[in-house]
């Protein structure tokens, strides 16, 4: 069912630009074989919007980067930001958005961001990410699939 | 007549005012809970880590700390691991967590929540 759900948005867009002659990203990605077209996107938990919406001004987002660092090679770095840049993505949901700039996405494409309670701690994490392989115990840093 | 020894003591864990406020908080409107209890676990890339939850009822080898009005108890398991570590509460716009500032250890993960001693 969920699969569906994300198919029918992307599978609109390769008809829409079909007669400006470009090839989506999309499409590239088919021909190397890989299945959903909707990796590349970054999806938000329940939990994720609704805190969001609790800590963040009109006008901040949730900037997710991705660095080289901690245990497993590669680590997500949170921070807020104002300033969208041009390379930037965003995928805005229930009034919050988060940042992703073009060379993290590339890491983070079809993860999903969470915002995790417990007694311990709470913080946001990225889940289910397509591209990574193993990850730390805490999902902060994680290593790639290759 | 055996002369009576005293034995120096002190607290196995201590906790910082950020830290006795948020377990205050915490406990607040759960009557049924006197305090947290402490524990570590075998998990992530460095051996251990520390467990936090709520608890009704002091076991019979659980170690006692009481500060500022707060009750905290350390799981025999976990007593000699955190033996003068300081539990703190750290809060930031993006995140809140308790962080246990432990001289014991030699090495921490990158995120500070798997360790070894």
């Amino acid at each position: 069912v969920r699969q569906e759900l994300y198919r029918l948005p992307e599978s609109s867009q390769p008809l829409y630009i079909a007669g400006q002659r470009c090839f989506s990203n999309a499409s590239i990605r088919k021909k190397s074989g890989e299945p959903s077209p909707s990796e590349d996107k970054v999806h938000l938990t329940e939990s994720c919007v609704k805190r969001l919406s609790e800590i963040m001004e009109k006008g901040e987002y949730l900037r997710i980067q991705v660095e080289g660092g901690g245990c497993s090679g590669f680590q997500y770095k949170f921070s807020v930001d104002r300033n969208k840049n041009e390379e930037d993505r965003v995928f805005e949901q229930g009034g919050v958005g988060i940042i992703v700039d073009q060379e993290s996405l590339e890491f983070v494409k079809g993860s999903t961001v969470d915002f995790s309670q417990e007694l311990i701690r709470s913080t946001f994490q990225v889940l289910k990410n397509p591209q990574a392989d193993h990850g730390c115990s805490c999902g902060s840093s994680f290593s790639v699939k290759v | 007549v055996n002369k009576r020894k005293i034995l120096p003591t002190r607290a196995a864990l201590t906790l910082t005012p950020s830290a006795v406020s948020k377990i205050r908080l915490l406990l607040q409107d759960k009557p049924e809970y006197i305090g947290l209890k402490v524990g570590v676990r075998t998990r992530g890339c460095n051996g251990l880590t520390y467990t936090l939850e709520y608890t009704t009822e002091k076991e019979k080898s659980d170690e006692e700390v009481l500060q500022d009005g707060v009750r905290v108890f350390i799981e025999k398991k976990a007593q000699l691991t955190l033996l003068g570590t300081e539990m703190d509460f750290v809060e930031s716009k993006l995140s809140s967590e308790f962080v246990f500032n432990n001289p014991n250890i030699k090495g921490t993960c990158g995120c500070g929540e798997s360790f070894n001693i």
